[in-house]
């Protein structure tokens, strides 16, 4: 299916076989994907199509029911949730998930300090690393929020707070980024500053992107894939989909004219 | 931030210089000298159970369970009519304490919310039935400790524990201690996952912690505490009885911790003295204290949302 790919592309992480049941609903059904490194997939698919659940499983944050994943060729789908994010896939939330009482540097000196260690550290203070302060300002001014390091998260507006989410993400310093609808609730001109920013982190990190805004996707995508009722549709390039009757069918289907 | 440095630091500054001076005017009073240390005792106690409550967000009904253990663990582990060294048991106590709480955390803290507070009420009435109706242990009427122990440090001994004064003020210093010990715990960066993983567990497990390792050890070291605070009761009154683990003494040490402020770690001291105070004045008012106890507790829970310590940040916030 991924003729088209060049092979000398790494995979970073692939899916083989992945279901996951609700009792009877079939959320996901026999899913294999692959994803490269520094490319960016986008998922696509109407609602209910499994996106989050896929994104979900991919982070450990839901177990398979059956078949499993692989990161740099090492199924993980066993290993505990947190363990992920130490291998360095780390997400993002559809629901802006930050701490709201805490600064926004302290928000990513949070992520950043897992990887720094020091953690059952009782004794010494947590102000006195500067490292850990200059890589989380770092991940902030990546995504442009610099100006705001000293302000109260819950202060910051919708659009700042879903940046937030994506430099705390970039913090723990990942290898492959799930983004869950970064742009969903946004206004036009706080998307295109997360489109920008996506444009930049494409070519360094692997990243899975499920979004509903198509314009963004078709613009950002190396890979596309569709996904309906928990089934995997298609998956290539942008234009190969776009093209593909089976995806207008499916979307047809919802009476939704995206294309 | 809820609870600000400031008027923590404002709050040490007034509370201990005067408990500090107290006994040069009262040292006559030895009713009221024993009355303050036994409050003392106890701020220590809910100072501990603040820092999981308020800070960790585990809700616990079990923590005086480790109150009474502190006591009991004495009468096991000191020789019945020898003088220990205070120091050494206290670490021994302590030690005992916390291995304790990691056996009894691991199984509780897979729990949260009402499960938990449940789970640890069941320890705790395990606990304190096992110690009611055992004679070895003296059953219901507890049992009495002969001997108190000598605090001698290489040979220096600053505190003669027969002496109330004294006493007094190796728990003004304990509790100065576990305040000190308390912040420096929460700047830590044990404490930034801390604060974390209670504003936010799902966040900070998808940030690759294993929170429930976090709350392990937030668990042992506030019950080591609770322990040390038992252990200080015991050689007080030189008697340990299960009461000191009924569920009441933890429900108590809720309210006070919630009249003080929940997570602001000083406000245990003030919700302590707060609740210990009015208690002290009205059984000596009327019959029906309980009653009225009950009324004043609910308006001041209603008066100040952020308990004791709140208010006064609200006031300071107003002023300055």
């Amino acid at each position: 299916m991924n003729t088209q790919v060049s092979l000398d592309l790494d995979v970073m992480l692939e899916t083989q076989g992945l279901c996951k049941y609700w009792g009877g609903l079939k959320a996901l059904d026999n899913i294999s994907l692959q994803f490269y490194d520094k490319q960016l997939h986008g998922i696509v698919g109407p609602n209910g199509a499994g996106k989050s659940t896929l994104l979900n499983m991919l982070c450990g944050h839901y177990k398979p029911t059956q078949g499993s994943i692989l990161h740099k060729g090492a199924a993980i789908e066993a290993i505990k949730s947190y363990a992920f994010a130490r291998r360095g896939i780390g997400r993002s939330f559809q629901k802006t998930n930050i701490y709201p009482g805490a600064t926004c540097l302290e928000n990513c000196c949070v992520a950043v300090q897992r990887r720094m260690g020091g953690n059952f550290n009782f004794l010494r203070s947590r102000y006195t690393q500067k490292v850990l302060d200059e890589i989380a300002t770092e991940a902030l001014e990546k995504v442009g929020l610099g100006h705001r390091r000293n302000e109260v998260a819950s202060h910051i507006s919708y659009g700042e707070q879903r940046q937030l989410e994506i430099a705390m993400v970039l913090a723990t310093s990942p290898e492959v980024l799930l983004l869950d609808e970064p742009m969903a609730g946004m206004g036009h001109e706080e998307s295109q500053l997360i489109i920008e920013l996506l444009k930049k982190l494409r070519r360094e990190y692997c990243i899975v992107l499920v979004e509903h805004d198509m314009d963004a996707v078709f613009e950002l995508s190396d890979q596309l894939t569709v996904m309906v009722d928990g089934q995997h549709l298609t998956t290539g390039s942008v234009d190969r989909v776009r093209d593909d009757p089976r995806v207008k069918e499916a979307y047809l289907g919802q009476g939704d004219e995206v294309f | 931030m809820l609870f600000n440095k400031r008027t923590e630091r404002y709050f040490i500054w007034v509370f201990f210089p005067l408990a500090l001076l107290m006994p040069l005017f009262l040292a006559e009073n030895t009713f009221f000298v024993s009355k303050l240390t036994s409050v003392m005792i106890f701020a220590l106690f809910v100072m501990s159970l603040d820092y999981l409550v308020g800070r960790c967000g585990l809700i616990t009904l079990g923590h005086a369970m480790f109150y009474g253990l502190g006591g009991y663990l004495f009468w096991m582990i000191a020789p019945e009519y020898e003088a220990v060294n205070f120091w050494v048991y206290t670490f021994y106590i302590c030690t005992i304490a916390a291995a304790v709480a990691l056996v009894i955390g691991f199984l509780v803290l897979r729990t949260s919310g009402i499960y938990m507070i449940m789970i640890t009420l069941a320890f705790a009435q395990m606990a304190f039935y096992f110690f009611s109706d055992s004679i070895e242990f003296g059953g219901n009427d507890g049992l009495f400790i002969y001997v108190k122990p000598e605090t001698s440090i290489f040979g220096l001994s600053f505190f003669d524990l027969d002496n109330p004064i004294h006493f007094y003020y190796l728990c003004l210093l304990s509790l100065f201690n576990t305040l000190v010990f308390f912040r420096v715990l929460i700047r830590s960066r044990f404490g930034r996952v801390v604060d974390a993983i209670n504003e936010n567990p799902g966040r900070t497990t998808a940030l690759g912690y294993n929170i429930f390792m976090y709350r392990l050890m937030s668990y042992v070291i506030a019950s080591a505490l609770g322990a040390y605070a038992g252990y200080l009761f015991t050689l007080q009154y030189g008697f340990v009885n299960p009461s000191m683990m009924a569920w009441t003494t933890s429900g108590s040490a809720l309210v006070m911790s919630i009249l003080g402020g929940m997570g602001s770690i000083y406000g245990a001291i003030l919700g302590t003295f707060a609740y210990e105070g009015l208690h002290y004045l009205l059984e000596h008012l009327t019959e029906y204290w309980m009653l009225f106890m009950g009324i004043l507790i609910i308006a001041m829970v209603m008066i100040f949302k952020n308990g004791i310590a709140g208010y006064m940040e609200k006031l300071l916030e107003k002023r300055i």
